[in-house]
């Protein structure tokens, strides 16, 4: 099977009902994108696929419609995606586990709204959980990143 | 008991002063209204009102649940956004299929919210079967187009198709779409509001 991500093509070759966070983590060696639930209720394992969030644990490889971007895809540590600037300048990040989740659904909600409200931010990331209530710097840390991108 | 006294009065002068309007026209209603009955049954079950909602967020009701809440995640709460949030669409965790694990996703073609016009979830019959029937908030329908929707839409299909754990709706979508035609054919009658 033909899957690009991040840019890249890679030939994987497994059952079509692996979910992609496997195929991604197992298969191709990007352990970015965490494991919480399983089943859709954390938000841990938020990737993209066409621009769009999805949680690649609930979602057969099979199913996977287009180009798939992960915490690894939008930057790196050198160069930095200006949402993940303004997660080390907010310090978001306690234990850091659900964070690549965070950034991947921030990140999105700042493609289609690039000057969220406070509710607008509440809304899109309340399927992200947090063990370590790291919420209000979360929503500091979008404001910020809208921000930066405004050129602001 | 003072309200059906009156009702079974009228009834009778109705009988009397007109017995072959009313027996040409009763079998027709009557069994039209058992049909719309049963359309009723499958409508306001927890499985299809669960997403006919009027505030935008969907319920989650039934056995494995323990009970009924409204979808968690903050999701919903526009109901103008069929589709879910800039962020958090419905189709961030609803996929093409239903999720095989009991509490994953359920999902089917282009999960979404019905718009709140179709609102179902706590009505009355009465009130479902006058919106289903009014064209300014079915989406435009008329019965024929209804019945093929019910027949045909894959989500609708769902209903009947809810994934490991979950009660499906009553009847099926072919049945649903029968009982339509029964009810339109008797010239879709609603029950008097109580
Ligand atoms: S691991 Fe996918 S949502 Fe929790
Ligand atoms: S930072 Fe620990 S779970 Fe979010």
């Amino acid at each position: 099977m033909q899957l690009t991500i991040n840019g890249k093509n890679h030939e994987v070759d497994v059952d079509p009902e692996t979910p992609l966070l496997w195929v991604l983590r197992d298969e191709v060696g990007l352990t970015g994108t965490k494991f919480g639930c399983g089943i859709a209720m954390c938000g841990a394992c938020t990737v993209h696929v066409n621009g769009q969030p999805r949680r690649s644990c609930s979602l057969p490889v099979k199913l996977v419609d287009g180009d798939i971007t992960t915490i690894e895809g939008i930057g790196t540590p050198d160069a930095m995606n200006a949402v993940q600037e303004a997660w080390v300048e907010n310090q978001v990040a306690q234990c850091g586990f659900c964070q690549s989740g965070q950034i991947m659904t921030a990140a999105a909600l700042l493609s289609m709204n690039p000057e969220p409200s406070d509710d607008d931010i509440d809304r899109a990331m309340s399927g992200n959980i947090c063990r370590c209530g790291t919420y209000p710097r979360i929503r500091a840390a979008v404001h910020a990143a809208a921000a930066k991108m405004r050129g602001a | 008991m003072r309200a059906s006294l009156i009702k079974i009065a009228a009834v009778g002068a109705f009988l009397i002063s007109s017995p072959n309007a009313q027996e040409a026209e009763a079998p027709d209603e009557a069994s039209g209204l058992a049909a719309w009955a049963k359309i009723y049954e499958i409508f306001s079950d927890e499985r299809c009102a669960s997403c006919h909602v009027a505030d935008g967020r969907p319920m989650w009701s039934g056995e494995h649940y323990g009970g009924t809440y409204k979808h968690p995640m903050y999701v919903g709460g526009s109901p103008e956004l069929l589709l879910g949030h800039p962020g958090l669409m419905c189709t961030t965790c609803h996929m093409a299929e239903n999720a095989q694990k009991l509490h994953g996703p359920p999902g089917a073609e282009v999960w979404h919210l019905p718009p709140a016009e179709m609102a179902w979830w706590g009505k009355s019959s009465t009130e479902i079967c006058e919106q289903v029937k009014d064209p300014t908030r079915n989406g435009g329908r008329t019965l024929a187009e209804l019945q093929s929707h019910v027949a045909e839409d894959p989500l609708v299909a769902w209903g009947w198709a809810p994934g490991p754990g979950r009660k499906p709706a009553p009847y099926s979508a072919k049945e649903t779409a029968d009982f339509l035609v029964a009810w339109s054919a008797s010239g879709a009658p609603c029950p008097p509001a109580d």
